[in-house]
């Protein structure tokens, strides 16, 4: 998975959701589901997304089924990019 | 996988698919009326889960837009027709009058009647709310209106009032337990999914016969879980066979569910604390212990049922959501909700936290007052959903300031990088969220504070 896509993202994660820039975030790590990132900081994640990359996540798509690592999310955000 | 033609698909023309389908149509619009307790106003349990199907029909018609193929559509809605009818002829049979329906179902004619006010009114919202997504709002409005009278107690007892009116019943006699609609609580949440996905533009186009499918779904039809239409839709068309597995599987969470529910739950339940021992407890030993056998008899009633929802339905190749997920094993109160009556919460975060959190974010609200207004507001409306009272509403705030406060110490900790907890400690934040979320359960299964209260002294030893 293409590289611009999930950096950004881990470093979003990283410093504004966990406030620690050196924690390094896998992209298979489960973010959802482990309770990594809450519900606020998700919607947070989700309004990130929509100015970053110009994709639309819906309140509805918050969520662990949706996506639950980086991989899932970058490869959906790739899918509605084109 | 070993295949067993159970039927090998009749005499070639259908899929096992195609017949599986037919049969969870048909299933599901039975069941509501089989499920359907009688009431003390005359026929309720024929004409409320009419009401439902009704409802179900509405909502699909207001959401389906322009897919609709003539066809599928009269054969849909005349499979909905002959059931109905079917339902209402039993009444000229004496042996089978209340196989379907308790009591006696209204004559023939008078069906008749209410099929062709169902069909006009659906017509009409398809024409005028079918191709105007905008537009469900107003649908949803009206089920939340329905909701709110069926949860608030003078709103019932009046609608109570009204229905015996109808039938030349006394109205005096109104009683706000007259109408107790089974499913209606569940029934809300999976059609406001589809209005809200529908308003997002991602609900797939879906027939008469699988949104009825979907929203009167059998298996899950009295308390969930509560499945979205996309991922039931996904299910329901996936190629189809009986299959072993998957019928040992379900078979299998249907035994382990019904030794939670019928066996652990209801022994539970002689000494599980209620209105009747609140009372009598004396000394704070006795009363955790009965606080206890409430805490694991409300998990394993509802865990069991659920379980025996999601293995009916896996025998059918439908994989409905989990509901529970070890919840008292969880060392904090987020993850406590995250794995406690899964699919209510996942349905409030998708069209209430998520959307109120967004409005208030890009309302440049900061983020304590926003995460404080979120978690409170959505667990009472939890609380209330299960009945407007004081204890309820007491009950829902209790877990949103819990959830406040475990969300700012998270914050706090996350800050300051501390580092992943030790096992013992864990276990510590096991122990008092389970003992957080017992003291929450004294709301719940009380009726009235000050019976709560007492409780909560006893507890302590005050």
């Amino acid at each position: 998975m293409s590289d611009d896509i999930i950096r950004p993202l881990a470093d979003y994660i990283a410093n504004e959701i966990l406030k620690n820039p050196k924690r390094a975030i896998r992209p298979d790590e489960k973010l959802i589901s482990s309770g990594l990132i809450d519900s606020f900081h998700l919607v947070d994640l989700g309004l990130f997304v929509e100015q970053r990359f110009g994709v639309r996540l819906d309140d509805g798509e918050l969520n662990a089924d949706t996506f639950d690592t980086l991989e899932q999310l970058a490869a959906l955000i790739s899918a509605r990019k084109r | 996988m070993a295949d067993v033609a159970l039927a090998p698909s009749l005499a070639g023309r259908y899929t096992q698919a195609q017949l599986r389908n037919a049969g969870l149509f048909v299933l599901s619009v039975l069941g509501i009326y089989v499920l359907q307790p009688a009431m003390p106003i005359r026929q309720m349990d024929f004409w409320l889960p009419t009401a439902a199907l009704l409802l179900a029909v509405v909502v699909w018609a207001a959401t389906a837009a322009a897919d609709r193929s003539a066809r599928a559509l009269i054969a849909d809605g005349s499979g909905i027709a002959v059931v109905l009818l079917g339902i209402a002829g039993t009444r000229y049979i004496e042996p089978l009058s209340t196989l379907f329906t308790r009591t006696l179902a209204p004559d023939v004619l008078t069906v008749l009647l209410a099929l062709a006010f169902g069909g006009a009114v659906a017509l009409l919202i398809a024409r005028l709310i079918g191709p105007r997504p905008g537009w469900t709002w107003g649908v949803l409005a009206a089920l939340v209106a329905l909701l709110v009278a069926l949860k608030v107690e003078p709103l019932t007892q009046a609608l109570a009032g009204a229905l015996r009116a109808w039938q030349g019943q006394s109205v005096a006699a109104a009683s706000a337990l007259d109408v107790r609609w089974l499913g209606f609580s569940y029934l809300f949440f999976r059609l406001v999914a589809a209005l809200r996905e529908r308003a997002a533009g991602r609900l797939p186009r879906m027939s008469l016969r699988e949104f009825i499918t979907y929203a009167l779904f059998a298996p899950a039809w009295i308390a969930g879980p509560i499945d979205r239409p996309e991922r039931f839709l996904r299910d329901l068309r996936a190629d189809f066979c009986f299959n072993l597995a998957d019928s040992m599987e379900g078979g299998r969470r249907v035994a382990v569910g019904a030794f939670k529910k019928f066996v652990l739950a209801d022994l539970l339940a002689l000494f599980a604390l209620n209105e009747v021992n609140a009372l009598q407890v004396r000394g704070a030993a006795w009363a955790w212990l009965l606080l206890y056998a409430y805490a694991l008899r409300i998990y394993f009633d509802f865990g069991g049922y659920s379980d025996i929802a999601i293995g009916i339905a896996r025998v059918f190749g439908i994989r409905l959501p989990e509901n529970f997920s070890r919840p008292y094993l969880k060392p904090n109160l987020t993850q406590f909700w995250n794995s406690w009556h899964i699919s209510l919460a996942q349905w409030f975060r998708a069209y209430y936290f998520n959307p109120l959190t967004r409005a208030l974010r890009t309302r440049g609200w900061p983020a304590p007052a926003i995460i404080l207004t979120g978690q409170l507001t959505t667990m009472l409306l939890i609380g209330l959903w299960h009945g407007v009272t004081w204890n309820f509403a007491i009950w829902g705030a209790w877990h949103g300031l819990g959830l406040f406060i475990h969300n700012r110490w998270a914050d706090f900790a996350r800050a300051r990088a501390m580092p992943e907890p030790p096992a013992l400690q864990r276990a510590l934040g096991a122990a008092l969220t389970f003992h957080f979320v017992a003291l929450g359960w004294v709301w719940f299964a009380l009726p009235d504070p000050a019976l709560a209260w007492r409780m909560v002294a006893t507890l302590f030893g005050l």
